[in-house]
């Protein structure tokens, strides 16, 4: 198993730090925004609704990159570094382990850039290069506004209808996965047919992509979890693509 | 003598320059070789912080408290109610394609979780907060979500059903918490002013200043 996958009802964890702020570092803010320009520059738009003109905007970057890439990385982390890490260093580290691996940068520039504005205790006040390029920036901003929306009109009729008793596959541990790992092989009814398909991103994961029914699936507690364990007066609800679901 | 495990979790004193100077070095690097330009990361901050944020959220809970067509519609369908008051631009934009609204009641109380990872409803909300992306949170929320809801400074009292929403598809939920009690006489931006992004996603209540 791999924990990421089944954070969900870990033991022994002490208490929750209510941390208000969504940025505890300013530097946080900037792997935030390069992160949000990947997505909206992702060559994968071109596809999407709607069909932004990717092949046009007048960038370098010529991949994929969406949630499922960021997710997969932070999947693969060991747990241990997982835990470590606080949120924001996780994207530091696999958003720049990316470039480096798809080439863009190399580790040695990097590294030496890094050295450059780590002086004396400081960052280095050094401005960054000025190349502003309106199309990009615009670009970005339109796919934040408009967004890049899964649900695809296909003729699929739903396997469940509402009120239907179900049971969580326990799927083979893959890459990547949206099934929460306290769910496996659970029972459940369904709440919600959710109406169209829904797809997910390109890249390997245990069998999502295509645009396949969802549903929102009601589970009692004490399937989850036991009886001693379950908090009376709750009910778990969780959104699962069709590919997660038998008929109990 | 060292305790197994004890190096894992040793941090570097420089920790957060070393972040800041790598960060600082991948965007030089980024705008150098034509990736993005030097003002996009400004131009995604500044979009957040002027457009997307709980803001709307806030605007969409207060109109919901005063108008009950539009509470009706918010339930049924979040980002139709959102173009039906004209907040077209970004409503159903990155993260918030297809949102979805709980309705807290007297009898039942929503929370908000992504066990998997962060998933949060960006039109409405903005960035998700530290706790909402704490594992510590995440794996508590699914199994005891009543004794966290307290370590949070919220009592429920035993007859309220807690209703826990795993955001695990591609659905974004989000909570219409209540209106509180003796804001009879507010007005629906006073009452924006009252909205936390804590109540929208279901771990505190509304409560008047």
């Amino acid at each position: 198993m791999k924990l990421q996958h089944s954070l969900g009802g870990l033991e022994g964890l002490g208490s929750v730090d209510f941390q208000k702020k969504v940025f505890v570092e300013q530097w946080e803010k900037r792997i935030f925004g390069i992160h949000a320009a990947m997505m909206g520059l992702s060559t994968h738009l071109k596809d999407s609704l709607p069909k932004y003109p990717i092949d046009q905007i007048p960038t370098t970057f010529k991949d994929i990159w969406t949630w499922a890439d960021l997710r997969r990385g932070a999947e693969a982390m060991n747990p241990f570094d997982y835990f470590k890490l606080r949120y924001y260093e996780k994207w530091l580290g696999g958003i720049s382990g990316f470039f480096v691996e798809k080439g863009y940068i190399s580790q040695e520039e990097l590294d030496e850039k890094t050295s450059f504005y780590l002086k004396e205790g400081n960052v280095d006040p050094t401005p960054l290069p000025q190349k502003v390029v309106p199309a990009i920036d615009d670009q970005v901003i339109k796919y934040l506004e408009l967004g890049d929306s899964p649900k695809q009109d296909v003729d699929v009729t739903p396997k469940f209808s509402a009120g239907d008793a179900v049971v969580v596959k326990n799927m083979p541990v893959v890459d990547h996965t949206r099934l929460p790992g306290h769910l496996r092989g659970k029972p459940g009814i369904i709440d919600l047919v959710y109406e169209g398909c829904y797809a997910y991103f390109p890249g390997p994961s245990d069998g999502l992509g295509p645009a396949q029914p969802s549903y929102s699936v009601r589970f009692d507690p004490k399937d989850i979890w036991g009886e001693d364990l379950a908090e009376p007066g709750s009910t778990f609800y969780a959104d699962l693509f069709e590919l997660y679901l038998d008929a109990a | 003598m060292s305790i197994p495990g004890d190096e894992q979790f040793t941090y570097s004193p420089n920790r957060e320059l070393e972040s800041a100077a790598k960060v600082r070095a991948l965007e030089a690097l980024l705008i150098e070789k034509g990736v993005i330009g030097s003002e996009t990361v400004n131009k995604v901050l500044e979009y957040f912080e002027s457009q997307m944020g709980p803001f709307n959220g806030a605007k969409l809970v207060a109109k919901a408290w005063v108008d009950p067509a539009f509470k009706e519609l918010l339930i049924q369908d979040c980002n139709e109610a959102c173009n039906s008051i004209g907040m077209t631009t970004g409503m159903s934009g990155a993260e918030g394609e297809h949102m979805r609204v709980a309705e807290n009641t007297p009898s039942v109380h929503n929370l908000i979780i992504c066990t998997l990872c962060s998933c949060y409803p960006w039109p409405t909300l903005g960035l998700p907060p530290y706790w909402y992306k704490d594992p510590t949170f995440r794996a508590r929320a699914a199994r005891e979500p009543r004794k966290v809801l307290q370590e949070f400074g919220l009592n429920l009292d035993n007859s309220i059903n807690i209703r826990v929403w795993d955001s695990s598809g591609q659905i974004r939920w989000w909570v219409l918490p209540e209106r509180p009690a003796g804001t009879e006489h507010m007005s629906e931006e006073e009452l924006a002013a009252l909205v936390t992004p804590e109540s929208m996603m279901g771990v505190a209540k509304v409560a008047l200043p």
